[in-house]
């Protein structure tokens, strides 16, 4: 019909296409740049690594007379970490909130999973959107499957719809690089200050 | 019935019409921001009688703004999309075909349907593909009280699916005024396939996001394995991690008590000296964080030494006398830039 390619026409050639193609592509730059943002600067990363420093101290003058054992203290440094790792994402995302919520609930939850876990709760992550489905791509095991696996290694993450899972597994990745870039400079920093430390201290003596 | 006698219309009012349409679409355009508080009249808000909203339903089929806006006089309620951030949860909610993820408005959604396609068959006629509402009629008033945001989902017998991504990406930025899922040539344009589609889309849209995030999955196609590369990459992330925290708790005992006096003695023995040194943080601004740090009278010499030299070995050579004035201003030497050089 001849309305209709005169309204395909139209469609092409109007600008509000171009404006909003436009507005799209920005607001998807964004939200990706966003997430690249917060976790990508250099001022989080430096932020991040002294708080945890400071968190150390405080956690090293608190545990300094209990004399944690040697395997116990790299758990509670983890566990310190991953703590601030969550305060730095200022609670917007899923796995941070869990991250610190685990932390006032850890040994009560801790008896009552593993009850349950010894009951073989079978309780998985439902499948979204069971019916209707146009695209079967989901239906695969093989998807379906690394799904599963991906919200049991992100934090809190265990039976959220794939589209929010998606997005808290790239902030939490982001925030894992950060994280490691962080405690490696940190461990350099230290085990070569120290190295310096001891090293002087020896040739003052000598 | 009216569609199809303006139908017939068309070719003769586009031209001129066409002026006024696209001044209507702007004004539209600059309206969502600002946020409508009751928003059950759109003819109100385009200042039109209902019989020239009629009018613009049925022949700009390239505006998409104000057609979703039309459609609904019909419904007698429209929603307009207030981009507000109480809106955006609601909205969220709202973007009816996501259903199950948020479980508020689906039930809204999939009522009204079924009721808007009735309009939709007489339309069918002009060869459009089916349109599709999201809630709206019946429990618009309810559903409105925050000054809701709600998305019209609208197809067009287009190729592109990019309109779709507006979808997710106003999902997570802000609440836009609404989205478009285009119907591919052949495909299926009932709801369910609709809100399939355009989960489908977002998901696509997330997954490109976390192959860019995860080195190496550029080259990988197909949602099974770039799923494998993000599940090892956060595995070793987290491995890494661990081995870290035992790294430093092997090296933390030793730090906490003397922080102040590690770099102290240190100071006098290291010479500084001005290395070009590979940068584990690149890109710091000397001049902002310099000051930060220098204002924090109460830091512990320990940051505040580590951050001065990072960020002094951070310049390269250009920077040497710049960092020198820095570091011997706070009585710190250039250790990290010695660090750096056995790193």
């Amino acid at each position: 019909m001849d309305s209709n390619n005169f309204f395909h026409d139209l469609h092409a050639d109007t600008s509000l296409e171009s404006s909003r193609k436009k507005r799209r592509k920005i607001e998807a730059e964004s939200h990706s740049s966003e997430t690249e943002i917060k976790w990508k600067s250099e001022s989080a990363q430096r932020i991040y690594a002294v708080k945890l420093v400071e968190a150390l101290q405080r956690t090293s003058s608190q545990n300094a007379p209990p004399a944690p054992s040697e395997a116990a203290g790299g758990r509670v440094v983890r566990d310190v970490a991953d703590r601030v790792l969550a305060m730095a994402a200022k609670g917007r995302t899923r796995w941070s909130r869990a991250i610190l919520a685990s932390r006032l609930r850890l040994t009560m939850l801790r008896r009552h999973r593993k009850v349950k876990k010894a009951s073989g709760s079978a309780s998985r992550p439902r499948k979204p959107l069971p019916t209707a489905a146009e695209d079967r791509k989901n239906r695969l095991p093989a998807v379906g499957n690394r799904v599963k696996i991906l919200s049991r290694l992100v934090p809190g993450c265990k039976g959220i719809p794939v589209t929010n899972l998606l997005e808290e597994a790239g902030d939490y990745i982001a925030a894992l690089q950060m994280q490691v870039r962080a405690m490696t400079a940190l461990t350099e920093i230290i085990s070569v200050s120290q190295g310096d430390r001891l090293g002087s201290s020896s040739s003052s003596q000598a | 019935m009216e569609p199809m006698s303006l139908t017939g219309n068309r070719p003769d009012e586009p031209p001129f019409e066409s002026l006024m349409f696209n001044e209507e679409i702007q004004r539209l355009i600059a309206l969502p921001p600002a946020p409508v508080g009751n928003a059950s009249s759109f003819t109100a808000i385009l200042e039109l009688g209902p019989t020239q909203a009629m009018e613009l339903l049925h022949w700009p089929e390239p505006s998409e703004s104000s057609n979703p806006y039309v459609n609904s006089v019909d419904d007698g309620a429209v929603l307009f999309a207030p981009t507000s951030s109480a809106n955006t949860g609601y909205g969220a909610n709202c973007l009816a075909f996501s259903a199950g993820e948020n479980g508020s408005s689906p039930g809204a959604s999939s009522a009204s349907s079924p009721k808007v396609k009735k309009e939709i068959v007489p339309y069918s006629a002009s060869d459009w593909s089916t349109w599709t509402h999201p809630a709206v009629s019946d429990t618009a008033p309810e559903s409105k009280v925050p000054g809701s945001t709600k998305r019209k989902v609208r197809d067009q017998l287009d190729k592109g699916s990019e309109k779709k991504k507006k979808n997710e990406s106003s999902q997570d930025a802000e609440a836009l005024p609404y989205v478009h899922v285009r119907a591919r040539r052949g495909q299926a344009t009932d709801s369910h396939s609709l809100a399939e589609r355009a989960r489908r889309e977002k998901i696509n849209a997330r997954m490109k996001l976390l192959q860019e995030l995860v080195p190496g999955c550029n080259m990988i196609t197909g949602t099974a394995l770039v799923l494998d590369e993000i599940i090892n990459h956060v595995q070793s992330l987290q491995r890494q991690v661990e081995l870290l925290s035992m790294k430093l708790a092997a090296v933390n005992p030793q730090i906490d008590f003397n922080l102040d006096s590690i770099f102290t003695p240190e100071n006098a023995s290291l010479s500084d000296g001005n290395f070009p040194v590979p940068m584990t943080w690149s890109d710091i601004q000397i001049g902002g964080s310099m000051e930060i740090y220098q204002q924090q009278g109460h830091f512990p010499s320990f940051q505040h030494s580590v951050w001065v030299k990072e960020e002094g070995s951070s310049f390269v050579m250009p920077e040497a006398s710049h960092i020198t004035s820095i570091s011997s201003a706070n009585g710190v030497p250039l250790d990290s830039r010695q660090l750096k050089m056995e790193m």
